[in-house]
């Protein structure tokens, strides 16, 4: 378990002071994957550097299964960071040496004997699928294999945690997938705890199970990602949410509805449509839906619908409430 | 005005003259590499941010080389006679002309080292970090490789200076090229072989660099 104990980073730079993370404190356990989203400049990546303190806190504890890494001297940091891999948005892999050889680096400030490292090396490049390109340099990989190359670097020493910062920001889409698809594998099969910022919602709902929402240095939202894209709190995550999954409707549209837009939810396995077509036939409501989509979050089902009402108001408050009881959310857009 | 027997006379006196020069950079370039390599990586993981990184250390170390760099070759020949002397034994001839020419190349060849290290990547280098290696193994691993055909470029234009330092060693009686041409070049009017010395010079050089570029890039994996 991962705990951060207020933790602040201040920044001084000329006179002035820069708040970069503020007064955070948050929970992450064993075997999540935890996403951290914010625009740039929230204070996400300070917070994740946090983690191995590559950057120290100004103030409050980064608790590790209780032991406090502020606290620890050099040597005992040192060899605590062999136990926390990080990942990098620009790779930072050493030029000069082999795929192999940036691999065995790491193995190597582990002090494994020098006659292990070769067959650990080869166990690692198979595990991200890169066997072949042990030999060659990492000007030759593609953007998708280096990142694989810094996460066999970063699995090397069998780490609890992984830290992702903004690993597939770089990456095109296609790539980001399958990057996507081997961290929940290495996840789920390591049982490692992944810790990742990003600014790209799709990550999130694509491997997440937990995650928070950072501006200004904190945490203004945190919990369940599939209870977050339910029912988003704070603008910030509605506008994030909303990056993903879109209700914008055409004013042209928008223009021609009568009575009130309601937007619908269900969450997991409430079959929304059933639950529509009831409401329809009991109350003198006409309805009309204008969007609609059941998105997969942690491969549970949440079906989201826009729906233009019509009737006389307290049909249409008889009908919301109907919806209610099933089991749906109703909220009101717009009425006309 | 280039007498070609004359010069062919004078080829022994050319060779030794070469020979010397050769001594010298020989010398004086191991010296600065062994001992300008390691401040050059010293002023770079002291400064700011970096993982050894201390005030105290850095301003010593960076005035002494600014000390030293910014003294005009030609007086701080003279200036170290007595440690010459004292290494030595002498003043004169091309070993001794080495200790000065040392002292000059080891400041210069390393705030060369130092700006190469600085071209590295901070990325690479804090990933290292992250992954828990030890420093020394920063510098072994990370540093040098990284900033290897960068360093060897270093090296060039550091040859290059030492060929132009050799010269001035010359004027004092270090010997080489630079005292071939002005002993005969300049106080005897010597056309041929001042013509003679500066076609080796520029040989010399042009080799020198051409040399430096295509080892540097033959080193470089990026």
């Amino acid at each position: 378990m991962l705990e951060f104990r207020n933790v602040s980073k201040v920044y001084s730079a000329k006179k002035k002071e820069v708040v970069g993370v503020d007064n955070v404190s948050l929970i992450i356990n064993s075997g999540d994957i935890f996403g951290i989203v914010g625009y740039s400049g929230a204070g996400k990546s300070s917070l994740l550097r946090c983690i191995n303190l590559l950057e120290r806190p100004t103030s409050g504890e980064i608790l590790i299964n209780g032991k406090d890494l502020t606290k620890l001297s050099r040597n005992e940091l040192r060899l605590a960071r062999l136990k926390i891999g990080m990942i990098f948005q620009h790779f930072y892999l050493i030029s000069q040496k082999t795929v192999g050889e940036n691999i065995a680096f790491a193995l190597k400030a582990a002090s494994m004997p020098a006659n292990a490292i070769p067959a650990r090396v080869d166990e690692l490049l198979e595990m991200v699928g890169l066997a072949e390109k042990r030999d060659v340099y990492p000007a030759q990989l593609s953007g998708g294999q280096k990142q694989r190359v810094g996460i066999a670097r970063a699995l090397a020493n069998n780490p609890a945690m992984l830290l992702c910062d903004e690993a597939t920001s770089a990456l095109d889409p296609k790539t980001t997938v399958s990057i996507l698809r081997l961290l929940k594998e290495i996840n789920k099969k390591l049982g490692i705890t992944i810790v990742l910022i990003t600014h790209e919602m799709d990550v999130v709902k694509e491997i997440c199970n937990r995650m928070a929402v950072m501006q200004d240095g904190k945490v203004i939202e945190e919990g369940d990602v599939y209870d977050i894209f339910a029912s988003p709190q704070k603008i910030l995550t509605q506008e994030f949410i909303s990056s993903v999954v879109s209700f914008d409707i055409p004013k042209t549209i928008l223009k021609d509805v009568r009575g009130q837009i309601v937007k619908i939810l269900f969450k997991g396995n409430v079959a929304g449509e059933g639950v529509i077509s009831d409401t329809m036939q009991r109350f003198e409501v006409k309805g009309n839906f204008l969007h609609g989509t059941i998105e997969y979050i942690q491969e549970r089902p949440l079906g989201i619908f826009l729906m233009e009402l019509q009737g006389e108001d307290s049909e249409l408050a008889k009908a919301r409430a109907y919806m209610t009881e099933r089991g749906a959310i109703v909220e009101v857009v717009l009425h006309v | 005005m280039f007498d070609v027997t004359h010069f062919i006379d004078m080829v022994p006196d050319l060779l030794k003259a070469f020979q010397e020069t050769i001594i010298m950079i020989g010398i004086s370039l191991s010296v600065s590499i062994v001992l300008g390599l390691p401040l050059g990586i010293l002023l770079f993981v002291t400064d700011k941010g970096l993982f050894w990184e201390n005030r105290l250390i850095k301003s010593v170390f960076g005035f002494a080389v600014n000390l030293i760099r910014s003294i005009p070759y030609i007086i701080l020949l003279v200036a170290l006679f007595p440690l010459t002397k004292l290494l030595v034994g002498q003043t004169i001839g091309p070993i001794a002309a080495s200790v000065s020419l040392s002292v000059a190349a080891i400041p210069f060849f390393a705030r060369l080292v130092e700006t190469s290290l600085r071209e590295i990547d901070k990325g690479v280098i804090e990933a290292s970090i992250a992954v828990g290696a030890t420093p020394w193994m920063i510098i072994k691993d990370v540093l040098i490789p990284e900033a290897k055909s960068s360093i060897i470029q270093a090296v060039t234009v550091t040859v290059i200076s030492l060929v132009a330092f050799s010269a001035m060693a010359g004027v004092v009686g270090g010997g080489g090229i630079g005292d071939l041409a002005i002993r005969f070049g300049y106080y005897r009017y010597d056309n041929t072989i001042m013509i003679a010395t500066v076609a080796i010079l520029i040989l010399l050089v042009q080799a020198i660099q051409i040399a430096g570029d295509w080892f540097a890039k033959s080193i470089d994996k990026r």
